[in-house]
């Protein structure tokens, strides 16, 4: 199979996943465009090297290079090393989206602010399980970490959401709820 | 196992990603310690709100055909592309729904069910759907709350269908409508999850063979469950695993 081929059946069909990782690391519309753009290109000059069967996390872990390789051209300025004190200092206020809060409600935006305003390390271990439903181990391949710092990642993300001052009503919620 | 043990392990419990042997222990003791079954339920719940709240991002159709075009320039010989870029943007239609069509043909490809039968009875409920969400005739009662919708369609049928309030779920009800399907008046319950509406037509048992739990027509799922006295068959664009997941809430 040609390389074009194999990138149109490969990869192509998880462009959708591609963009809504990039979205939600860069957290701006365009710069995801960027992203993926870059991300698209190098998916076609590498793409003999791909088995069938996992493309996805492929397609993602490019992505996520390409990110951040815009990430240190762009705003080199959030690409902090963590140091394990994030947990209670990490909340970026700045990073609210206000193309998202048109006809959502309160507590709908509270939750998209709160996960918006992880820091970034938090964020693409969230978004990778919880919107992209990646195993530990495929997020411990796309995000380049060992699967136990995928679910100390995963357990701070978590735990940030949860303590975020943007979300107090969330708490209430939560402890009402029965299954 | 105690507190401690549970503690590392909850997570990766709710994330499915424990062996049978260790749930079967972490249930155990989440059966007997109230705290770790608060976290357990505390995960679980912050896992459906995302799942309900936090929007995917799909791919604009100005970057895939940016994208179209980008190879095209790299492979500027094939004649075809203008058919493909076509058939592409009606194949790359969602991740998500690749990933549905995948586990529906896996699905109905293994399960050895006999949902010949009952195909006309997925098709018309598709058809249904579709024709509800074109005509924009989705709702007759629009209300979330299920003590006002269940007595205007048991107002307007010869039986009472059961309306769960599934809000925690992460399924908002919309609201409920008649429709017709196999000859007769139905109700069909709208709600939504993320931005997929779903149509849920509730009815009492029939003498047929029941459908398969599991079908896709035209690329909408079609999930149906026999419980609760009545028969439910969900029709959604939503993936299928999570509206077998809604299907045996709503008529639990």
């Amino acid at each position: 199979m040609s390389d074009d081929r194999r990138f149109e059946e490969l990869v192509l069909p998880h462009l959708n996943a591609a963009y809504n990782l990039a979205r939600w690391l860069a957290r701006d519309a365009n710069d995801a465009d960027d992203v993926v753009q870059d991300a698209c290109v190098r998916a076609l000059k590498y793409v003999g090297s791909l088995h069938g069967n996992e493309a996805r996390a492929w397609f993602l872990t490019i992505v996520r290079h390409a990110f951040y390789d815009w990430l240190g051209r762009n705003r080199p300025s959030e690409i902090v090393q963590d140091d394990g004190t994030a947990l209670d200092t990490a909340i970026d206020h700045a990073a609210v989206d206000p193309e998202q809060s048109a006809s959502r409600n309160d507590q709908t935006q509270a939750l998209v602010d709160a996960v918006a305003a992880l820091p970034l390390q938090y964020r693409e271990v969230l978004v990778l399980r919880e919107l992209e439903e990646l195993s530990y181990k495929e997020i411990a391949r796309v995000a380049d970490i060992p699967i136990g710092t995928v679910m100390s990642r995963l357990a701070r993300a978590r735990a940030l959401l949860q303590r975020s001052p943007l979300l107090h009503a969330v708490a209430g919620n939560m402890s009402g709820s029965e299954r | 196992m105690n507190c401690n043990e549970a503690a590392a392990t909850i997570a990766a419990y709710a994330d499915g990603e424990v062996d049978r042997l260790r749930s079967h222990t972490i249930r155990k003791h989440l059966r007997t310690c109230p705290s770790c079954a608060a976290k357990h339920q505390e995960l679980l719940a912050l896992h459906a709100r995302i799942r309900a709240e936090i929007p995917y991002f799909k791919a604009p159709s100005a970057l895939r055909e940016r994208v179209l075009a980008t190879f095209a320039d790299a492979t500027p010989a094939r004649g075809d592309r203008v058919r493909s870029a076509d058939r592409w943007r009606w194949m790359t239609g969602g991740a998500l729904a690749g990933c549905a069509a995948t586990i529906v043909a896996w699905v109905i490809g293994t399960a050895i069910v006999d949902w010949r039968t009952n195909e006309d009875l997925a098709v018309e409920a598709v058809t249904t759907h579709v024709r509800a969400t074109l005509g924009n005739h989705r709702v007759e009662v629009a209300s979330s709350d299920q003590h006002t919708v269940k007595p205007w369609l048991s107002a307007r049928l010869d039986y009472s269908p059961p309306v769960r309030d599934l809000a925690r779920e992460g399924f908002a009800l919309v609201g409920g409508r008649i429709d017709y399907l196999d000859r007769r008046p139905v109700a069909a319950l709208v709600y939504r999850y993320r931005d997929h509406m779903i149509d849920v037509f509730v009815r009492p048992p029939t003498t047929h063979a029941p459908p398969a739990a599991l079908r896709t027509v035209r690329g909408f799922n079609v999930a149906h469950a026999t419980r609760s006295g009545m028969d439910w068959l969900a029709v959604s664009d939503l993936n299928a695993a999570e509206l077998s997941n809604f299907v045996a809430r709503v008529a639990q």
